[in-house]
């Protein structure tokens, strides 16, 4: 029972490219995505806001579909979980 | 018709796709926003391929701190405005080609009217209040947008074809906050070149477009991704849901007409 969590552009240099996570029982995008960032200061506030909630620019994916950031708190992580978590680039 | 000196210029090229796509490409007007990073190997590209014309447009002045990346400028072209050395570099590598240069700002007011009759506009920015805007233009016209944007070693492109694929509001609705962002040219040097060939291909037909596709380039390990990307019916720009938007604009383009 396992999940990825890979991380693109800024956020990889910060928090590693793909993560092995356990998936055990009810675990929300949202707090999945926390937990793995909080093990890095930077990268935890790259991604997410003064309240916790992920940046309005982050891109989050779960097995190829959309999941807009906002639900991310009521989605949960499914065995065999590709979740893709990136930031879009601004310079030209 | 293709000329003499065309035919050798462009000799290795038509071993591809003939005489006929050379001409489709001779006929086409490109649009770049932008002559800096990504808009260096965007139009040196364009140029080398003899897309017939290729409109500039950039308001920005040659800047040593800009050499590092952005390839069509030189030492000798610092202080000068980047679209006269644009212009300088671009008719030196291809006399055969039309280059019109606006030295200007891209703005809502005169955007729609600077990229006028363009078969397609390459976004070519630094920042994404006038990536949104080329995006509305590019729906408006239904003409494609050539979407690249870099930073540090990471890039990622994509190409929007209106009513086909989701717009760049779709794909990004929020813009990532602003910063004097850090970059090594090799990265628009990447991107912008892929760019170049989407445009390219875009013209003759040929090939798979990053039609709701972002490639995100990683150049510090060499590797590239795909992330598939869908339209959002919701979007404020290009989705289905958006009706009450669409008299508001109107309104606008008329009132501006009638001034």
């Amino acid at each position: 029972m396992t999940a990825k969590i890979r991380f693109f552009a800024r956020f990889r240099e910060l928090l590693g490219t793909d993560i092995l996570v356990e998936v055990r029982g009810k675990t929300s995008l949202l707090d999945q995505v926390k937990e793995i960032a909080t093990k890095n200061t930077e990268g935890y506030d790259a991604i997410f806001d003064e309240k916790g909630a992920f940046r309005e620019f982050v891109i989050l994916m779960q097995n190829g579909r959309r999941i807009e950031t906002a639900e991310a708190g009521t989605v949960m992580v499914a065995d065999g979980d590709e979740i893709a978590v990136f930031p879009p680039v601004a310079g030209g | 018709m293709l000329s003499l000196r065309e035919h050798e210029r462009y000799r290795r090229q038509t071993m591809l796709f003939g005489d006929e796509g050379q001409e489709r490409l001779k006929k086409a007007h490109i649009f770049v926003a932008g002559v800096g990073g990504l808009g260096s190997p965007v139009s040196i590209y364009l140029a080398v391929a003899g897309v017939g014309t290729l409109t500039v447009v950039d308001k920005d002045v040659v800047d040593l701190s800009n050499l590092n990346r952005q390839i069509l400028h030189g030492q000798a072209d610092i202080g000068k405005k980047k679209v006269a050395s644009a212009e300088e570099k671009l008719t030196a590598l291809n006399p055969d080609i039309r280059v019109n240069v606006i030295d200007t700002t891209i703005d809502e007011t005169n955007a729609a009217r600077l990229v006028g009759n363009a078969d397609g506009i390459v976004d070519a920015m630094d920042n994404y209040p006038t990536r949104y805007l080329l995006n509305d233009i590019a729906l408006e016209k239904k003409i494609p947008l050539f979407h690249g944007a870099i930073r540090g070693f990471y890039g990622q492109a994509t190409t929007i074809i209106p009513g086909k694929t989701a717009c760049l509001r779709c794909i990004f609705p929020c813009a990532p906050p602003k910063e004097v962002f850090p970059v090594i040219g090799a990265t628009p040097g990447v991107i912008g070149t892929l760019q170049a060939n989407e445009v390219i291909r875009y013209l003759l037909g040929t090939g798979d477009l990053l039609a709701n596709r972002l490639l995100i380039w990683d150049g510090m390990s060499s590797r590239t991704e795909e992330i598939a990307v869908t339209g959002n019916p919701k979007c404020p720009a290009c989705g289905s849901d958006r009706a009450e938007k669409i008299p508001e604009k109107k309104e606008h383009s008329l009132n501006g007409r009638k001034k």
